[in-house]
């Protein structure tokens, strides 16, 4: 594996994951309000939100790592008018900055809904756009045929939709499960219409209201099976676009075909096998066992985990070939 | 139109008029114009006061002085009293005779040289109680370290004679007017001489056997690359390399590329591998094995007698030996070159175009037209490099390659040649005077490890020791100055330091050098030179064609560390043998640079500036007043007024001598090739061809050891600016690295009884299959268990001589590759 | 604009720009603004006994070409890779962060990252000794006078205006501001029989 390019290799994988985690959660809790009360979908929702942040700003401090003079890391927006590097970067920090607030608005149910909804929307614009103008950083390179592809946006977007969701339906699930324990502990929440201030840290415990359970529950099974058919679709795409993608690279001959060499190898079945295990296999599993949280939420919880670690893997290593198949022409 | 028009023209009018007249037709503007001591004058670019680097303190003319056979000057830009930058030569222009002599990519890579930290810092003397080469040194005084000298110098002349005395080849300063010598020679004649020895590494066959051909005690050269140029319609360059062994931008890389691009001369290469002359000035490439070219010649020759392509008249009038009608008195029937072809000679065959095929693996059809070419494409200059006769029986090699031109005709006319070297204007280099040396004896360049070994039991018959029948003494205090032979660039690496580390037989060593070479490893005594920049010197052109020069070596800077030029450090040990006064003559180095060029240069040389004058003017050039040269032109007018120093003064293609030599020497260890044979005949000989390629060969590679890019000989090998551009690595045909698994880039050893070698394979179509090269020079880099990482080809070369010359045959080497 | 010319028939690949070039900007190992590329392609055909070759090879001396559609300044997010006024392209070290981002775009490998400066690094036509009305130090080094520069239009007039060969890229990517003399064995862009020979090296 190309160990000099791990960071790259990390930041373009969880910065599409936060991406696509927002834009899943973002859909939970739109479609969720048509259903279900605020009530059960925040206890469902928010503590997700906060997973994004950190994981956004883990994936920017890696990519500083590619920046060989840190002094002068403000002038890498200037070239936004040409470069989709600087983009790129303006859209990271712009949907880093956006979701921090968000998260911060949303737990602490600062302002309006309203505003907070349509702050939710700019920022998934703007994590829309960092994927894009990530994707643009390489497909912008004429001279790199592999990168020069339609594939590299299709795969960011997938990537950014599989992960995504997966990681959300993940920590549904966890949360859910987590609350589990601390309602059988006897640690139930308090009411949150009694008027008393509720503590940011009782938001994570959850409802003992049974009706708010009942709630969460449906919330969970429709949620959950839902994420996990938009992960099934986004792999299947990406596993069908594979080979039209290689197929094409082979057409185009010269440095390219030293690109489609790179794809030979086991990596490259690992990568397709654990997509197809951990997106496909165990997808069709959740969706059936998700039919019933409550009884099978432990189950759950081990398989959507299994699932999302192994299709990281597979992220991972998928991007890993991506950056090894840079064969550039000329000399 | 024939040369002499242009010659005798020429030869009328004085060296100014002539000089401004072959400027009127573009050539000489800049070598007439360069004593005004303006430099640049005549130049296409005239330079611009603040050339190079804007804040330097001065500039000043110096030179890349090692044995590449070019020599450049380069300007060293100095601030605050180091090397700031390297500039090449800015006076000249491009035209023929008036070239820039730009320096190639080591010269430029200068400043890495003399700041390497591979510098020698201060005498280093080997500890006590430890072994040679165990790397254990204590840094010692000056004074210490010439006491140690005058000791170890006094005890050897007391104990042994002057004849135990020997000052190993080393080239690393070659042909300046000082630093050639450095003075030691000198000293060792004011205390009665030392052991000498004769021809060197670069051409001891040729060198040697010469003498029998054509009569020159030297090897005999070619008409230039320039006189082809005027004259020619084709030039075989055979083994014979210009653009990677005379690299120099004012010498042959120059010319040979004016010679490409020629309209009407054809250029063929001869050589087992796609050298960078091939790609750039071949239009033909013909691929014999390595040592087989005496078959291919005979095929050749063959093909063109038995067509009548051969020139009758001339083998007739100018030489003796080609067929039974032109013969010595007094040597057998059917001994003659023809009756050698036609299968009338010892060994019955005929050696037909097909017979000489099989040898060389040249398919038959391009032997065949090869000779076609030659004879239809007169007059042809075949000029040989030093790689075909640097093999076991190089020396049959080489004047194979003679004879061709013999046959042909070609010697002595405009746009022909000898078959010998091309050749060049070379009427000065002022050396440091030696003096006389009273021992008369003298060994092979390359028989000193047998004179340490087994010295008194050398004889002349046996081992080729001149100036007596036998050595008395063997070598017991050696000094390699200004070479890397004991570790680099003799043979068989590994026993040649078996027989150093033996402190019984050679028991006292010391090496001068500027960097700590594998060389300096195996001494007792490690004296710091100073580099060229250091100094004061003279550095003459060498074989840069018919366009020769005299360059200025100012010191630039003060000598680095504690290092001190070699000049200087025989001064003081001249002191304690009480000769100081006879060793300097009162003069300084300075001072012998200006004497030297006052009282030799000017004079042989008219037009030549002052010393003080050559400061400025930086690079002095001057071109052959004869024109261009045509080798043995006078022999070819007039055969009876200018014989040949021959027996017959005439061509010998069968030599008397050698037919004597052939019943005289003694070969005791019979090994296959080792024979003396009257007529250039091709020998089969040990780890040559044939056995490579007999059934279930052990060792089925021959290979070779080019001269590389990246360094002259181990010179600048040490310098990472160097390896980065042209890493060491092993050529390999991709067909036998097919066979044995071999990638592009991989490491592969090489191997044989005499050593293991681990590098990197660049595997190309570029050389023949069954051929690999191993360019010469690499540093060694020995692990525990004795395998070489660094390259040196030496590692697995033989110690074991010519038989004429009882000189070196690197280039003979059967192998064995595999992927490690 | 300025540009380079060079002429493949003459350059056998020693190097000497390269060093020359290192010289003068003291550039590290691993910094090449000049490299040589050899290009090389062909085989034998063994017959029994004998070889007959069909082999050849050249070399190409390469630095940055100065293009008109510079890729490496288009994708440079800090603007650190800049066209000057006389058309030449340099690093403005004050702003580059050494993202290698032009690295990866340009078809020449013309940036040369300097890992001791932490910025990217490239030929800059030798500014400086044009400044002083000197030639580049590459032009003025080689041995073969392979290499000459001067304002594009001129050496096309004097030259002609082919540089489409391999090994190097389609040359409409970023428009080169080169001509090539071609080696007559040098393949036309995009009909390569051959294959980069050292690529270590470049
Ligand atoms: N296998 C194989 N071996 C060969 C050859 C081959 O073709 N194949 N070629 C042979 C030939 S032709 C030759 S000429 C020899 C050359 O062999 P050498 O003459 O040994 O040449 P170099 O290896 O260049 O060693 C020159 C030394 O001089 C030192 N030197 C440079 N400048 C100075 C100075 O100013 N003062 C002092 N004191 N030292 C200095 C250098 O640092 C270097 O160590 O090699 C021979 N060896
Ligand atoms: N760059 C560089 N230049 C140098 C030197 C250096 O070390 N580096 N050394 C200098 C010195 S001191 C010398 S003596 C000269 C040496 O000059 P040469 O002796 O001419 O050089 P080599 O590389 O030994 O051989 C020349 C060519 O002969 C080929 N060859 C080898 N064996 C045979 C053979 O049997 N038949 C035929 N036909 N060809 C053969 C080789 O492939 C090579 O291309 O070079 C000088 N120039
Ligand atoms: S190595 Fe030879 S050609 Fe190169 S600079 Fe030195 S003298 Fe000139
Ligand atoms: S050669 Fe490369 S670095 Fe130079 S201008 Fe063109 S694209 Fe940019
Ligand atoms: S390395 Fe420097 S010059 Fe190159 S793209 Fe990045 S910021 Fe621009
Ligand atoms: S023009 Fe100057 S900077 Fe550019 S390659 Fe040549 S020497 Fe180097
Ligand atoms: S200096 Fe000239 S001949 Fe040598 S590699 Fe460079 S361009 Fe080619
Ligand atoms: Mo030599």
């Amino acid at each position: 594996m190309n160990v000099a390019e791990l960071p790259m290799i990390l930041f373009t994988v969880i910065a599409q994951m936060c991406v696509g985690a927002f834009l899943v959660l973002g859909v939970v809790q739109t479609a969720g309000s048509l259903r279900f009360s605020a009530k059960a979908i925040d206890q469902v929702a928010d503590p997700a939100l906060l997973a994004i942040g950190p994981a956004m700003i883990f994936g920017l401090a890696v990519s500083m790592f590619h920046m060989h003079d840190v002094t002068h890391t403000f002038n890498v927006i200037r070239h936004v008018g040409s470069s989709w590097l600087s983009r790129e970067i303006l859209f990271g920090t712009g949907f880093a900055a956006l979701g921090f607030l968000f998260a911060v608005v949303q737990l602490l149910k600062w302002g309006h809904p309203r505003l907070r909804q349509g702050l939710a929307v700019l920022t998934a614009l703007v994590g829309l756009g960092l994927v894009y103008s990530m994707s643009m950083v390489y497909y912008s390179l004429v001279t790199v045929p592999a990168w020069h592809s339609w594939f590299v946006p299709l795969q960011f977007f997938a990537t950014a939709i599989i992960l995504g969701s997966l990681a959300i339906g993940t920590a549904l699930v966890v949360t859910t499960l987590v609350h589990a324990r601390q309602v059988a502990r006897g640690l139930s929440a308090p009411d949150a219409d009694s008027g008393r201030k509720v503590s940011l840290r009782e938001r994570f415990t959850t409802h003992a209201d049974p009706a708010v359970r009942d709630e969460v529950e449906a919330l969970l099974a429709v949620s959950v099976r839902g994420i996990v058919i938009t992960a099934f679709v986004a792999a299947a795409v990406l596993l069908v676009a594979i080979p039209l993608y290689l197929g094409g690279l082979t057409a185009v001959g010269g440095v390219a075909l030293q690109s489609v060499e790179v794809y030979a190898g086991g990596l490259f079945v690992a990568r397709l096998g654990l997509l197809a295990l951990g997106a496909g296999l165990l997808a069709v599993f959740t969706y059936f066992i998700a039919a019933k949280p409550r009884e099978n939420l432990g189950r759950l919880v081990v398989v959507l985990t299994t699932s999302f670690v192994l299709v990281f893997v597979a992220e991972v290593l998928g991007r890993a070939l991506f950056y090894e198949s840079m064969f550039r022409v000329g000399v | 139109m024939g040369v002499g028009f242009l010659e005798q023209d020429l030869r009328r009018r004085s060296f100014l008029k002539w000089s401004s007249a072959v400027a009127g037709s573009g050539a000489l503007v800049g070598a007439a114009l360069s004593f005004t001591g303006i430099p640049g004058v005549g130049s296409q670019k005239v330079a611009a006061a603040g050339d190079g680097m804007a804040d330097a303190d001065r500039t000043v003319w110096s030179a890349c002085v090692v044995n590449c056979g070019s020599r450049c000057p380069i300007r060293l830009q100095i601030k605050d009293g180091t090397v700031a930058r390297v500039l090449p030569d800015n006076t000249g222009d491009d035209t023929l005779f008036n070239r820039q002599i730009r320096a190639c990519v080591r010269g430029r890579n200068m400043r890495q040289r003399i700041y390497s930290p591979d510098r020698i810092k201060a005498p280093l003397k080997r500890r006590e109680g430890t072994e040679r080469g165990d790397g254990q040194w204590d840094e010692i005084s000056w004074d210490e370290a010439f006491d140690l000298f005058a000791e170890k110098l006094k005890y050897t002349i007391d104990t042994y004679g002057n004849e135990a005395i020997f000052k190993v080849y080393g080239s690393g300063v070659w042909n300046a007017h000082l630093g050639t010598s450095g003075g030691w020679g000198r000293l060792f004649n004011l205390l009665g001489g030392y052991l000498g020895y004769y021809s060197n590494y670069s051409y001891s066959q040729i060198g040697t056997i010469t003498r029998f051909h054509y009569g020159n005690p030297d090897e005999q050269i070619s008409n230039s690359f320039e006189d082809s140029i005027k004259h020619g319609r084709m030039l075989v360059l055979w083994g014979n390399n210009p653009q990677e062994t005379r690299m120099s931008g004012g010498g042959l890389v120059f010319t040979s590329l004016e010679a490409a691009k020629t309209d009407g001369l054809k250029i063929v290469v001869v050589d087992p591998r796609h050298s960078d002359s091939v790609s750039l000035l071949a239009d033909e490439w013909i691929a014999p094995r390595p040592g087989t070219d005496a078959a291919l010649v005979a095929g050749l020759v063959h093909h063109l007698v038995s067509n009548n392509l051969h020139d009758q008249e001339f083998l007739d009038k100018y030489c003796i030996g080609f067929d039974e009608e032109h013969m010595p008195p007094g040597v057998p029937a059917n001994a003659s070159y023809r009756s050698y072809i036609e299968g009338k000679g010892p060994d019955g065959i005929e050696k037909t175009p097909e017979w000489a095929s099989r040898i060389t693996g040249v398919p038959t059809q391009v032997i065949k037209n090869f000779a076609f070419e030659l004879a239809a494409t007169k007059p042809v200059n075949i000029a040989q490099g030093w790689g075909p006769q640097r093999h076991a029986n190089g020396e049959n090699q080489a004047r194979a390659i003679y004879l061709l031109s013999n046959v042909l005709g070609q010697v002595g006319i405009p746009g022909g040649g000898t078959g010998g070297r091309e050749g060049y204007h070379w009427p000065l280099t002022q050396w440091f005077p030696d003096g006389e040396n009273k021992v008369p004896v003298t060994i092979s360049n390359f028989g000193w490890t047998d004179a340490i070994d087994r010295g008194p039991e050398l004889t002349a018959t046996k081992d080729g020791i001149r100036g007596a029948d036998r050595l008395n003494v063997g070598i017991k205090f050696m000094l390699e100055y200004g070479g890397n032979m004991l570790a680099s660039q003799h043979a068989e690496n590994l026993k040649t330091r078996e027989i150093l580390r033996d402190q019984s037989k050679c028991e006292f060593i010391c090496v001068v050098d500027n960097q700590f070479t594998g060389s300096a490893e195996l001494a007792d005594l490690v004296l710091p030179d100073t580099t060229t920049a250091e100094r004061w010197d003279l550095a003459p052109s060498e074989y840069t064609g018919d366009m020769a020069y005299l360059i200025m070596c100012e010191k630039a800077i003060e000598p680095l560390y504690d290092s001190r030029p070699a000049y200087e450090m025989v001064t003081e040990i001249s002191k304690r043998f009480g000769v100081q006064q006879e060793f300097t003559e009162g003069r300084d180095l300075e001072g012998w640079a200006r004497y030297l060029h006052e009282e030799f240069n000017r004079k042989a040389v008219p037009g030549m500036p002052s010393f003080d004058e050559m400061k400025s003017v930086g690079v002095y050039r001057y071109v052959n007043p004869e024109g261009t040269t045509v080798a043995l032109k006078s022999f070819r007018d007039d055969p009876a007024a200018n014989p040949l120093a021959t027996p017959s003064g005439k061509i010998e293609i069968f030599s008397a001598e050698l037919y004597e030599m052939s019943q005289k020497w003694e070969f005791p260890g019979g090994d296959k090739g080792d024979r003396v044979t009257p007529l250039p005949e091709y020998v089969a000989t040990w780890e040559g061809a044939e056995e490579a390629r007999e059934p279930n060969a052990k060792y089925p590679i021959q290979l070779i050891g080019h001269h590389y890019k990246a360094r002259t000989h181990s010179t600048y090998g040490n310098l990472t600016n160097l390896q980065e551009a042209h890493p060491q690595m092993v050529w390999l045909n991709h067909l036998d690295a097919a066979d044995r698994g071999i990638a592009d880039g991989d490491t592969v050893e090489l191997f044989n009884d005499r050593g293991r070698v681990q590098i990197k394979a660049k595997v190309t179509p570029r050389i023949m299959p069954g051929v690999a090269s191993l360019p010469q020079g690499a540093w060694m880099k020995v692990d525990a268990a004795g395998v070489d990482h660094g390259g040196s080809v030496n590692v697995l070369s033989r110690l074991h001589p010519a038989p004429v010359s009882k000189g070196n045959c690197q280039h003979t080497n059967l192998v064995q590759i595999k992927k490690v | 604009m300025y540009g380079f010319y060079f002429d493949q028939t003459l350059c056998n690949g020693c190097k000497a720009c390269q060093i020359a070039c290192k010289d003068k900007h003291d550039n590290p190992i691993g910094v090449n603004w000049r490299r040589v590329v050899e290009y090389t392609g062909g085989s034998w055909q063994v017959d029994g006994e004998t070889a007959r070759p069909n082999v050849f090879s050249y070399y190409t001396s390469m630095a940055c070409n100065h293009c008109e559609d510079p890729i490496c300044v288009t994708v440079c997010p800090t603007t650190a890779m800049t066209k000057r006024e006389d058309g030449t392209v340099y690093v403005d070290q004050s702003k580059c962060v050494g993202c290698r981002y032009c690295e990866w775009a340009c078809p020449y490998s013309a940036p040369q990252f300097n890992a001791q400066t932490g910025h990217m690094s490239k030929c800059d036509l030798c500014y400086d000794y044009r400044q002083t009305g000197q030639d580049p130090a590459c032009v003025d080094a080689c041995p073969a006078r392979a290499l000459d520069w001067g304002p594009i239009e001129e050496l096309r007039a004097k030259y002609g205006d082919q540089n489409a060969f391999e090994p190097l890229p389609d040359p409409s990517i970023t428009r080169p501001n080169l001509v090539i003399k071609p080696h007559r064995d040098a393949q036309p862009f995009g009909h390569g029989t051959g294959f980069i020979a050292n690529r270590q090296e470049i």
